[in-house]
C-alpha cells in the first residue's frame, strides 16, 4: 500500500506555460494602463515607504497564485493508495516424523531426529497459510499437534519430540494412517502428508499400502523421505563403561516408500544427510505452492474540490485585501 | 472656439458685473496713481489753503483763485501669471488654472473700468508670454481669450509649454520691460521659491501683491488607501499610503514650513500677500487683499 499523486487531464498542465507570459504582460503592459493621479506637487510627501507600499503587489501576487491553482484543479489532480489483496488459500501439511530408537542413529548431526527437527521448523517457517500438524510414530502413533495455523505452537511442539516415549519399532502404515486421520475431512483444496522414516515398516495393524490407498481415497498426496546414510550408521548405546557406538548397516524400505508416494502422486526422496534433507524440505515447498491469487485495488480520492477550495479562500482573502489594507485608487 | 468665445462672454459679464457692483470703490481708492495731475482753477473759498493759491490767474482777475489737483488716474496694471503644469490641479470642480483666470479676469475688467492700462506676463520656468500694457475693451477681450487658452490643459499639453516653475524668470523680465511704476499681480499656487533679490528690485519699483492659489487636497487628504500619484511637473510618480498618519503627518509638516517660508519672506519685504483655495470665494480674499493696502 502506498499514497500516490497524479493528473487525471496532464495535458492541460501546458497552460502553465501562459503563466510567465501573463507575468510579462503584467509588468510592461497592466502597470502602465492603471494611470496616475496628477498631482501638483509630491515631494511634498517625501520618499518614506510604508509596508502598504511595499507589499501592494500582494493581491495580484495571490491572484497569480489562484490561477495557477486553477490550472492544476482542470488537470484534475487525484491522490490514490494501492493496496494488492493477495488471497492465497493454504493447504493442510501433516508432518509424519519416526521417532524411533533408530533416529538417534549420528549419521546426521547431531543425530537424525534433532536435524529433521530443525528442518522441519524451518518448513514450518515458510509456509505461514497452511495448516500444519504433527505426528508422531514409532511402534504406535500418536497426534503431536493437530493442524493448525498457530505455528509457533507448532514449533514448540516439534522441538518436544523425542524417542522412546512410546514403543519403539517402526509402524508406517499406523502413522500414515493416524495423519490421514487428521485431515480427511479438511476442506482444503490440497492435503500433503510429509513422511519421514529411517527404517523398515515392522509393526502396526496397518500395511503401508493400504494406508497409502486410503491416502489416495482422500485426495492426500503422500511425501515420503528416507533418512539415513548408504552405508553404516554410528548407533550410540549406553555401557557402564559410558557411550559406545555401534555401526549398524542402514536399512530403508525404498521400495515401499516409492510405491506407497507413486500412489499418492507425491514423490519418495531419500536424504543422507542434513544438507539434502534441507533441499528435500524445500524442492515440496516449491512443490506445494498455494493458490496466489492477487488483486490490485487502486483507491482514488480527488484533490480537485480540495484545490477549488483553497482557490475560494484564497479569492476571498485576495478580495478582501484589496478593498482593505491594500484599497488602492484609482 | 466657440466654447472660448462663450466662456469669454460668460467671464465677462460675472467679472464685469463683480467689478462695478463690488469693487468699484475699493479699487479706486486702494491703488493710488502717480503724483497729482492739475484739474482746473476756481475762486478761493475761506478755508482753502494758501498754498494752493495760483498767483498768475489771481494776478489776471484780481480776485483769489485755487488750484485744484487731482490724482493721476492713469495706472498700469500687470497680472503675472502662473501657468505652470502644477495650477491644473483641483478637487473642487475647479481647477486652479481657472480660478487663477477668473481672479485674472475680474482684475483686468476693474482696471479697464477705472481706465486703466493692462498687461499680462505668462510664464512657467521661463517667460511663456507677454501681453504688453494697453487700454480698452479690445485689449481686455484679447487678454481674457490668452487667459483662457492658457488655462485650458488640452491646449498647453499640445503646446510647447514648459512645466516648471522659476519665480525669478518673470520677475527679472517684468522688471525690464515696464519701466513706469505699476502696480502688479503675481498670481501662483506658489510650488516655487521667491529669490530675495529679484523680489526686492521689484518691489522697490512697483506695487507687488502676491496671490497664491491653493486646492483642499494640497493640504490634507482623505483616507482611501494606496495612492500612485503623477507630478504635474517633474512627471515622476510616487505611491503613498493615505492611511499612514506618519507620511500623511510628514506631507502636512512640508507643506506648513512651505507656506510658513514664503509668508515670512513676503512680510519681510513688505508685500502683500492673500492665500485661497478653491473652493474659497475668490473675491472676498481679494477684498481682503485691497483692504490691507489702505
Amino acid at each position: 500500500m502506498f499514497n500516490s499523486f497524479s493528473f487525471n487531464n496532464p495535458q492541460y498542465l501546458w497552460l502553465l506555460l501562459s503563466i510567465p507570459l501573463l507575468i510579462l504582460w503584467y509588468i510592461f503592459f497592466n502597470k502602465k494602463r492603471k494611470t496616475p493621479v496628477t498631482y501638483s506637487q509630491i515631494e511634498a510627501f517625501g520618499s518614506s515607504k510604508s509596508w502598504r507600499i511595499k507589499l501592494r503587489n500582494l493581491p495580484d501576487l495571490l491572484r497569480l497564485l489562484i490561477i495557477i491553482l486553477l490550472i492544476l484543479a482542470i488537470a484534475r489532480p487525484q491522490s490514490y493508495w494501492s493496496y494488492s489483496e493477495s488471497d492465497k488459500e493454504g493447504i493442510d501439511i501433516i508432518l509424519a516424523m519416526d521417532i524411533s530408537s533408530s533416529m538417534l542413529a549420528e549419521d546426521f548431526k547431531p543425530n537424525r531426529l534433532e536435524a529433521a527437527k530443525a528442518v522441519a521448523k524451518d518448513f514450518v517457517e515458510k509456509r505461514t497459510d497452511d495448516n500444519i500438524g504433527i505426528v508422531a510414530f514409532s511402534g504406535e502413533s500418536y497426534t503431536q499437534c493437530p493442524p493448525t495455523l498457530d505455528h509457533s505452537v507448532v514449533k514448540e511442539l516439534l522441538s518436544k519430540l523425542n524417542t522412546g516415549q512410546i514403543n519403539d519399532g517402526t509402524a508406517i502404515g499406523d502413522g500414515l494412517a493416524t495423519a490421514i486421520n487428521r485431515i480427511k475431512d479438511s476442506k482444503t483444496k490440497s492435503k500433503v502428508v510429509i513422511l519421514l522414516t529411517d527404517g523398515m515398516n515392522n509393526l502396526g495393524s496397518i500395511d503401508p499400502l493400504m494406508a497409502a490407498e486410503i491416502a489416495k481415497k482422500f485426495n492426500i498426496r503422500v511425501y515420503t523421505i528416507g533418512v539415513g546414510n548408504n552405508s553404516l550408521a554410528p548407533f550410540p548405546y549406553e555401557t557402564p563403561f559410558g557411550r559406545q557406538y555401534q555401526y549398524v548397516e542402514v536399512r530403508i524400505d525404498e521400495k515401499l516408500l516409492t510405491e506407497m508416494a507413486h500412489e499418492t502422486g507425491g514423490k519418495y526422496f531419500r536424504s543422507t544427510n542434513k544438507a539434502s534433507l534441507k533441499t528435500i524440505f524445500s524442492d515440496i515447498d516449491k512443490m506445494e505452492k498455494s493458490v496466489v491469487d492477487t488483486q490490485v485495488f487502486q483507491q482514488k480520492t480527488e484533490l480537485g474540490l480540495f484545490i477549488i477550495l483553497i482557490i475560494l479562500v484564497l479569492f476571498v482573502v485576495e478580495e478582501l485585501l484589496r478593498k482593505t489594507l491594500f484599497n488602492t485608487k484609482p | 472656439m466657440n466654447d472660448l468665445l462663450k466662456k469669454v462672454r460668460k467671464i465677462e459679464i460675472k467679472t464685469k458685473k463683480l467689478s462695478h457692483n463690488i469693487f468699484a470703490g475699493q479699487y479706486h481708492s486702494a491703488f493710488k496713481g502717480k503724483g497729482m495731475a492739475f484739474s482746473e482753477v476756481r475762486e478761493y473759498n475761506y478755508g482753502d489753503e494758501i498754498r494752493s493759491i495760483d498767483w498768475n490767474v489771481t494776478a489776471r482777475f484780481n480776485h483769489p483763485y485755487v488750484k485744484i489737483f487731482e490724482e493721476e488716474r492713469e495706472m498700469t496694471v500687470v497680472l503675472i501669471i502662473d501657468i505652470s503644469g502644477s495650477t491644473f490641479f483641483g478637487t473642487n470642480k475647479v481647477l486652479k488654472s481657472e480660478i487663477i483666470t477668473e481672479i485674472a479676469a475680474v482684475l483686468s475688467f476693474s482696471a479697464i473700468a477705472n481706465n486703466d492700462k493692462v498687461g499680462v506676463i505668462f510664464f512657467s520656468d521661463k517667460v511663456e508670454k507677454y501681453i504688453p500694457p494697453k487700454k480698452g475693451s479690445a485689449h481686455i477681450l484679447r487678454i481674457i481669450r490668452e487667459l483662457l487658452m492658457y488655462s485650458d490643459i488640452n491646449a498647453t499639453e499640445q503646446s510647447e509649454i514648459q512645466k516648471g516653475t522659476s519665480f525669478s524668470e518673470p520677475l527679472k523680465y517684468f522688471s525690464s520691460v515696464i519701466k513706469k511704476r505699476a502696480t502688479c499681480f503675481f498670481i501662483t499656487d506658489s510650488f516655487g521659491k521667491f529669490d530675495d533679490s529679484s523680489l526686492r528690485i521689484t518691489a522697490r519699483k512697483h506695487d507687488l501683491s502676491v496671490i497664491t492659489v491653493r486646492d483642499k487636497r494640497e493640504y490634507t487628504l482623505p483616507k482611501i488607501g494606496l495612492m500612485q500619484l503623477k507630478d504635474a511637473e517633474s512627471d515622476k510618480t510616487l505611491w503613498i499610503d493615505t492611511n499612514n498618519s506618519k507620511q500623511m503627518k510628514a506631507f502636512a509638516e512640508f507643506r506648513r514650513k512651505q507656506d510658513e517660508e514664503t509668508e515670512m519672506q513676503l512680510k519681510r519685504l513688505g508685500i502683500d500677500n492673500v492665500t485661497l483655495q478653491t473652493n474659497d470665494d475668490y473675491i472676498k480674499s481679494l477684498m481682503k487683499l485691497f483692504s490691507s493696502k489702505n
